[in-house]
């Protein structure tokens, strides 16, 4: 025993698991709100792309 | 308060690739940066892996305020300009600065638990980061009760003032307190073989960060202007149907 933390990948993988889910899982649900949005706004002023 | 820029609706939002260009490069500098640090740097000499979770949290927490006090900007730039942009941009910095904070707790707590022991302490760092959480949190919960654009938005930017005023504390909550988190560290307090990485990340997050903002803003601005439409069929004037500020003003 020296003090230092051994091993520990897991926590490591779910740090940066987690991270890469909640980014991708933002810009995912960005783009679809943005979609539905321009969709609804075509729907409600037609000739407006 | 003018009212003169409320009148009118904010404009067309772009739909130009510029953050889908930030986005990208944004990526490619998160996945270099991620792999530099997850096997390239050598393990800390007393955390040994788990410091590797530094290079994903440390860029978080330094996005996460920039976020945050960029919404302060917003707010004030709101109420100072009354353009509907800063309000666009306003609800766009504080989604994205909460999920920042989300994702900086969760990955605090991944870190926390190999290295204090728990996942969760109430030390000051922690609990002034999960006042700001809420009351963030608070914020976007009143822009979603409050119909009126313009009650919304001069409510909501009073409120985001007053959250971001804990902004500075929890940065300085470490220096001020006697905290089991530890100080902000410096180049002059991290080895050479940690810069790359963390810088990287840093600017990936950072670059990620600016596009999803810019999309969002894109977002806002659409619902606002189709808020802010007047009725296609309407036997009132056009005018009337626009949110009209105390004074008469619009």
């Amino acid at each position: 025993m020296n003090g230092a933390i051994q091993g520990g990948w897991g926590y490591v993988w779910t740090a940066y698991g987690v991270t890469a889910l909640m980014l991708i899982g933002y810009a995912v649900s960005v783009w679809l709100r943005l979609r539905a949005e321009r969709r609804r706004l075509a729907e409600d002023t037609p000739g407006i792309q | 308060m003018k009212g003169s820029a409320l009148a009118s609706r904010p404009s067309v939002p772009g739909t130009s690739r510029v953050p889908a260009a930030f986005l990208i490069a944004g990526a490619a500098l998160l996945l270099a940066g991620s792999w530099l640090g997850l096997f390239v740097a050598p393990p800390e000499h007393y955390m040994g892996d788990v410091q590797r979770i530094m290079y994903v949290h440390v860029p978080t927490a330094w996005n996460a305020m920039l976020a945050l006090t960029w919404s302060f900007v917003c707010a004030l730039m709101f109420l100072w300009r009354s353009d509907w942009k800063w309000d666009a941009r306003m609800e766009s910095a504080i989604e994205i600065g909460v999920l920042l904070s989300l994702l900086l707790c969760i990955q605090g707590s991944v870190w926390a638990k190999p290295t204090w022991g728990v996942w969760w302490d109430w030390d000051p760092r922690l609990t002034t980061m999960a006042v700001l959480v809420f009351a963030y949190f608070g914020v976007l919960t009143l822009r979603r009760f409050v119909d009126d654009p313009v009650r919304r938005a001069t409510w909501s930017a009073a409120a985001t003032i007053v959250a971001s005023a804990d902004v500075p504390i929890v940065y300085y909550s470490v220096r001020w307190w006697n905290s089991l988190h530890q100080l902000q560290s410096s180049p002059a307090t991290v080895s050479r073989s940690f810069y790359l990485p963390l810088r990287m990340n840093a600017f990936g997050i950072l670059f990620v960060m600016i596009g999803l903002m810019m999309l969002r803003t894109r977002l806002a601005k659409l619902h606002l202007r189709s808020e802010l439409a007047p009725p296609l069929i309407s036997s009132h004037p056009v005018s009337d149907s626009e949110p009209r500020l105390p004074g008469g003003a619009r």
